[in-house]
């Protein structure tokens, strides 16, 4: 039919020479590779993922800063799942066996195609016009991803769409012991009874005479029949619940080889029942095993690439990421449930279907020189350089060559970087797991952390915490101003220049930091002066000339608590100037109880943001 | 896609099903040499922008009218921000705004029609551009993000829309604010290099060189350095050339010419030894200037020059920053890529038609010309400055008599339209005879190549389209009345009386056929003599309570029931769902809408056992129930995110009280009189509704039940 407009179909590749191959997954060979990786993981040791979003932070301070608690850094990480998009997730089974990594990496494509028209799996989605830009320089094809995209439904979805996705059900009513039959019940009864016999009856008659088309259609005209699956049907209107239970009892009592399905209307509720009539008792059997297939194949349909999801929750291993708070909480929105309005809740919502979340981010950190890495191919390279790890890969499906090989890279490389990170960190991967799925101790200590600024603490409140190397202090969030309403373009060494003289408390130590041009943060190495800053600027900087001017050029001050309402609430502005100031608006909930327990945040000078 | 989100109507399965025969075409590359009459139209993306731009300038100068269309990203961004009829004037503009300011356009039809007197017929040149927001020159604020419609997104696919092509080679653009301010900044980087470029002679704040390396450096190039420049001098004098000095057998250095002064480049040293090079220079030589330029190749080059003078010295480094400078602003100016096809639009004052183009308009406006302003009424007057002369087709066959006979009064949808008026065209078949006026005849000229029979184009696709709208308009004009070979070539069509009365208006919703008035930024009156649509009967806005956060199990029948028991079998004139978790419900006095705010405040306040007996409990059961009149619905549709379901949104803005009552007559009062002139253009709708109603007094009873439960209105209208 229709070909393709593609300009010229041209092929925007770039040339990479990757001996690794990856197989690519879309809709049309989803149902093999399904087959394939449930058994792979099922055999491997862990499963490293990888996902390809659409965007992920829309202003500077939107992502997530070493000012971060666990708290804010989920907020942030939740906002940007809710709104961007997933469009490829590479899954790799692997296993380490001596110094080998023996992977099977895939690279599932997505699209949240609306397969069954009911307003799911996504209403819309946010692009990062940089973000497509930038996959489209890797050679990414749009085309495949969105014509061929595997599309899924969450399991929240799937529960709720299961009375809208419209596919005939068996009915799967206990019938009861009728109550009392009303005048318009007994006539329904009556008239449905008389209906499906006379239509039974003609059925079974036509089935043994030969007739010539025309009559044969102009019969089945006449006695409103219809065929379903070759097996004669008829449908009976109906316009209450009430009428469909009449209806099924009826059936159940008088005929054995009548099977009722129930059509469902758009909104809810039951349109009609359909009744198909079976040549005998091995037939109904056969056609009920039929329904349950045909059912199950829609569910499975539905489900999509959650399938994939579901295998690797259902396997219970441990699962390797990278970045693992921005990974999670997307899986998290698209493939279970919404994200729950807290991180502790999200941490033990997750860590019921997946036990063990392990990040190489974190495990680099526990590595001295490698602590301030994020990014995964200096990691690579920094271990190539810095140590002796003889780790090879081997993958043993050669996946047809396929042009489009070049995507879902990262998984492998998480897969060969934890196992390096293994090996230095002393951990032997072979035993890393004993018969009744637990981790092996020594790994259990790097899982489900998910902060991706923090350090080995897995409480950020009670945990015992080190001060750490030379250019990362401990700081409590409690110590932190938030300053803004300063001239754009002021630097933060001139803003602590003019903070120095123009108040008692920073003739203490502090240090200054933008957290983008609108707003900058005053840290207070000594506990209890960010308070009585904060007073002195609720004053009005009374007795205080150099500060009372700065106030009356617009400088504005708040504590974490404001920082943390911003994040909580969702106030996304582009400058976060404006979002402080939102929050400072909304005095009528000023008052609620937050928790105020301050948290402790990693300062790290070095890796904050670079203006 | 357009307002033709989810539901194709019948009709466009059939056309589609006829131009099978054409679809073959589609393919892009179709050779050049061919002579026949299926070339593609004119497809444009950034290779080839700046060669079509200036051909499309010439054919806009020369065009009678221009017909445009555009592919967006999406419609709407949530179920309840969809057009209902439940929509007052304000609200609808709001929509609008909210749908251009979150949507990306992906590609832009812009199709220029000349009436050729010699061959008595028009020649078009649709041109389809892709477009792309990608950030091509670092600006301030957010990044660039736009919202993608699933639905929108498939329809597309299933239009066979390139995305490869739109996002690898779409033509990006700037708006014209985002032009002003960056080059804003660029003179002012510019003024603020230039004081520090004249300030040299100040001695740089001397960064001391500490490390041994550095010094043994830097020694080492001042003496290479200075070599070649004696060499140089000395060659100079001897009047020898000096290409074939002996020191230049280093790699890193070599001579070369710069404006006409000889100079060495710098290659292969690191950032800190060139900041040392430099560093070095400005110390030691006065006759020699440390540049930067650009290369070709966007490479900088690095470059030491040797200059006569200190005027001379002054002289090269202004040229080097002019240069730069230049460049700077050639790549601002590069920039706006697809926004000079906007401009070229505005500065000729070309008639513009398109095809229920008020969404396509506010997109234009967002995405080239400035933020949305709050109201229809600024924003119209701002439109109209910028394009004086728009035309709706959609406009123009609704209002025609003649033309609604030949739409035999179905649907106005531009493929339909087209199939309709201009079958000679549509189908291939020059059968003109048969019809019983002649067609207007279109010849397609795309390059060099010319058909008068030409139809490779797809549906959806802008340029298609915009060759169809055009179409549609030049028949239309000649069913009108408006003889085109009588038409004097510098006269414009706007002019025409026979147009008059159909230019400047334009659908603000379809649904509810609400015109606005582009000169006025009013409701008006449609000119349509009859009604396609059974209409709604009047909706009266003061009557309307917003109810969202109920029971989701709870349907508008059942809520219907329970206000019924309490204020009376005929106190609900309707209930509309506006999704899962909201109803609008239009009682029949607008007292009614305050008693029933007031009482379920009561309600809540009190929670006796007596409450929980009321038959409004059954509502108001789950605690989250909240009421609002219809004020809210404005409110919340001109925040600007939006979250699925309503019930969310409104907890997202951050609605914390469970009612809002009504001030009575205080209220009502101020109301009228701060917002005079949107009251009096809500006036203006509610009199052609009741008018409508007197004509049909049947209709007066509402038939509820065909709303109740029609969770999705969108279907059922939103075809273009």
């Amino acid at each position: 039919m229709l070909q393709r407009r593609f300009l010229c179909s041209k092929v925007y590749k770039k040339p990479h020479h990757h001996q690794w191959t990856i197989k690519q997954v879309t809709k049309s060979n989803f149902t093999e590779s399904l087959e394939e990786i449930t058994n792979h993981i099922h055999d491997c040791d862990f499963v490293a993922v990888s996902l390809q979003k659409t965007g992920s932070y829309s202003a500077p301070w939107h992502r997530v800063l070493p000012v971060d608690t666990h708290e804010t850094a989920y907020f942030k990480a939740k906002y940007a799942a809710e709104r961007f998009q997933v469009l490829q997730f590479a899954v790799c089974p692997f296993s380490i066996r001596a110094s080998k990594v023996i992977a099977h990496p895939y690279n599932f494509h997505l699209f949240p195609r609306d397969e069954l028209k009911i307003g799911m799996p996504s209403y819309s989605f946010s692009c990062q016009s940089s973000y497509l830009s930038s996959m489209a320089r890797e050679g990414f094809d749009f085309n495949v991803c969105i014509y061929n995209g595997i599309s899924y439904l969450s399991r929240a979805q799937e529960s709720a769409a299961k009375d809208r996705i419209g596919n005939a059900v068996t009915s799967t009513y206990v019938v009861q012991s009728s109550s009392t039959l009303s005048v318009a019940d007994s006539l329904f009864v009556e008239r449905i009874k008389s209906r499906v016999r006379h239509w039974r009856n003609a059925c079974k008659d036509s089935t043994t005479r030969t007739d010539e088309a025309l009559i044969r259609s102009l019969r089945k005209l006449v006695l409103g029949s219809e065929e379903y699956e070759s097996r004669p049907c008829l449908s009976i209107e109906v316009c209450s619940e009430r009428q469909v239970h009449l209806a099924l009892e009826m059936l159940r009592e008088f005929y054995d080889d009548l099977v009722p399905l129930l059509i469902p209307a758009k909104g809810g509720g039951t349109q009609a029942v359909r009744v198909v009539l079976t040549n005998s008792k091995e037939d109904k059997n056969l056609f009920e095993r039929e329904l349950q297939h045909m059912e199950e194949k829609q569910n499975r349909r539905a489900r999509g690439f959650r399938e994939v999801i579901d295998s690797i929750s259902a396997s219970q291993k441990p699962v390797v990421a990278h970045n693992s708070l921005d990974d999670f909480t997307f899986i998290h929105s698209k493939f279970l449930t919404p994200l729950p309005p807290s991180k502790d809740e999200f941490k033990c919502s997750l860590r019921m279907v997946f036990p063990h979340v392990l990040d190489v981010n974190h495990l680099m950190k526990e590595i001295g020189p490698l602590k301030k890495v994020t990014n995964l191919p200096t990691a690579i390279s920094f271990i190539k350089r810095r140590f002796f790890v003889p780790i090879d890969l081997e993958i043993p499906q050669q996946a047809e060559a396929n042009e489009s090989e070049i995507h879902g890279h990262n998984v492998l490389r998480i897969s060969q970087l934890f196992a390096k990170l293994c090996s230095l960190l002393k951990v032997t991967p072979e035993a890393l797991e004993d018969d009744s799925g637990h981790l092996c101790s020594a790994l259990e200590g790097y899982a489900n952390i998910f902060n991706p600024c923090s350090t080995s603490s897995q409480d950020p409140i009670d945990g015992d915490v080190t001060v750490w190397m030379d250019d990362t202090r401990k700081v409590c969030s409690g110590d932190l101003v938030f300053l803004w309403g300063f001239r754009r373009g002021v630097s933060a060494r001139m803003l602590k220049n003019q903070l120095s003289g123009s108040h008692e408390v920073f003739s203490e130590e502090f240090d200054v930091q933008l957290m983008d041009k609108s707003c900058a943060i005053v840290i207070f190495w000594n506990p209890g002066l960010a308070e009585s800053f904060l007073e002195a600027m609720d004053s009005g900087g009374i007795s205080c000339e150099p500060l009372k001017e700065m106030i009356s050029e617009g400088l504005r001050a708040a504590g974490y608590d404001i920082y943390n309402k911003v994040c909580r609430l969702g106030l996304w502005k582009a400058d976060l100037a404006d979002s402080l100031d939102k929050a400072l608006a909304d005095t009528d909930s000023l008052s609620e109880a937050h928790s105020k327990e301050p948290s402790e945040i990693y300062w790290d000078t070095v890796s904050m943001i670079n203006l | 896609m357009k307002k033709r989100l989810m539901v194709r109507g019948l009709s466009e399965t059939l056309t589609l099903a006829s131009n099978n025969t054409f679809s073959f075409t589609r393919l892009f590359c179709s050779s050049t040499t061919s002579t026949s009459s299926t070339f593609a139209l004119k497809n444009v993306t950034k290779s080839n922008f700046e060669c079509a731009l200036n051909d499309l300038r010439r054919h806009v100068r020369d065009a009678d009218f221009v017909s445009i269309d555009l592919e967006m990203t999406g419609v709407t961004s949530a179920p309840w921000r969809e057009s209902f009829e439940f929509d007052r004037f304000d609200v609808r503009y709001l929509k609008v705004k909210d749908s251009a300011e979150k949507f990306a356009v992906v590609q832009f039809g812009v199709c220029p029609f000349r009436w050729d007197p010699s061959k008595q017929c028009f020649t078009a040149h649709p041109h389809n551009f892709y477009v792309f927001p990608r950030q091509e020159i670092p600006v301030d604020g957010p990044s660039y993000e736009f919202l993608c419609q699933t639905t929108s997104i498939d329809f597309l696919a299933k239009y066979q829309f390139d995305f490869n092509a739109c996002i690898h080679e779409g033509v990006s653009y700037l708006s014209r604010g985002q032009e002003d301010e960056a080059m804003r900044r660029l003179k002012m980087a510019y003024e603020d290099e230039v004081s520090e470029s004249w300030s040299h002679l100040k001695e740089d704040k001397d960064t001391p060189l500490v490390r041994m390396a550095d010094v043994l450096f830097a020694e080492r190039m001042k003496n290479i350095i200075s070599e070649w420049r004696d060499e140089l001098l000395r060659d100079r004098n001897r009047g020898s050339k000096f290409e074939g000095t002996s020191s230049d057998s280093n790699q890193q250095f070599q001579t070369i010419f710069f404006n006409m002064r000889p100079a060495i480049t710098l290659s292969g040293f690191t950032s800190h030894q060139l900041r040392l090079i430099q560093l070095v220079t400005k110390k030691h030589f006065k006759d020699l200037a440390y540049v930067r330029v650009n290369r070709e190749t966007s490479c900088v080059q690095h470059l030491i020059v040797y200059t006569d003078s200190k005027t001379d010295w002054e002289l090269v480094m202004k040229e080097v920053k002019d240069g730069l400078r230049k460049e700077a602003e050639m790549k601002i100016k590069a920039a706006v890529g697809f926004r000079h096809v906007i401009d070229l639009l505005s500065s000729e004052q070309k008639l513009i038609v398109g095809h229920n183009c008020f969404l396509d308009i506010a997109h234009i406006y967002s995405k080239f010309f400035g933020t949305l302003p709050l109201t229809a009424e600024e924003y119209v007057s701002s439109v109209h400055k910028y394009f004086p002369y728009i035309i709706d087709t959609k406009i123009l066959l609704n209002a025609n008599n003649i033309l609604q006979h030949m739409m035999k009064k179905g649907s106005t949808s531009l493929s339909k339209a087209f199939a309709v008026l201009c079958p000679q065209i549509a189908s291939g078949v020059k059968s003109s005879s048969l019809a019983f006026k002649p067609c207007v005849k279109v010849e397609v000229q795309v390059d060099d190549m010319r058909s008068s029979n030409w139809n490779s184009g797809a549906k959806h696709e802008a340029g298609y389209d915009a060759f169809m709208t055009g179409c549609v308009f030049a028949q239309a004009c000649s069913h009108l009345g408006i003889d085109f070979e009588l038409h004097s070539p510098s006269a414009n069509l706007a002019y025409d009386e026979k147009l008059q009365k159909h230019i400047n208006l334009l659908y603000l919703s379809w649904i509810n056929e609400d015109i606005i008035d582009l000169r006025t930024g009013k409701a008006a009156e449609s000119s349509g003599s009859t009604n396609l649509k059974t209409r709604y009967p009047k909706i009266l806005f003061p009557n309307i309570a917003l109810i969202w956060g109920f029971p989701s199990k709870l349907k508008g029948r059942e809520i219907r029931e329970c206000l019924c028991k309490v204020f009376g079998l005929h106190s609900v004139a309707s209930i509309y769902h506006l999704d899962e978790t909201a109803v609008f419900v239009q009682f029949s006095k607008p007292d009614l809408v305050s008693d029933f705010l007031e009482l379920k405040e009561t309600l809540e306040r009190s929670n006796d056992p007596i409450s929980v007996l009321h038959p409004l409990s059954k509502i108001l059961e789950g605690g989250s129930t909240r009421a609002a009149s219809y004020e809210i619905y404005r409110e919340i549709c001109s925040s600007p995110f939006s979250k699925v379901l309503f019930a969310d949104q409104a907890e997202a803005i951050g609605i914390k009280w469970k009612t809002k009552l009504l001030d009575r007559k205080v209220e009502a009062e101020t109301e009228r009189d701060e917002s005079f002139s949107k009251e009096n253009g809500e006036k203006t709708v509610l009199l052609t509704k009741a008018g409508q109603i007197i004509k049909d007094p049947y209709c007066a009873h509402f038939p509820s039940d065909e709303l109740i439960d029609s969770l999705y209105p969108a279907e059922a209208h939103l075809s273009k």
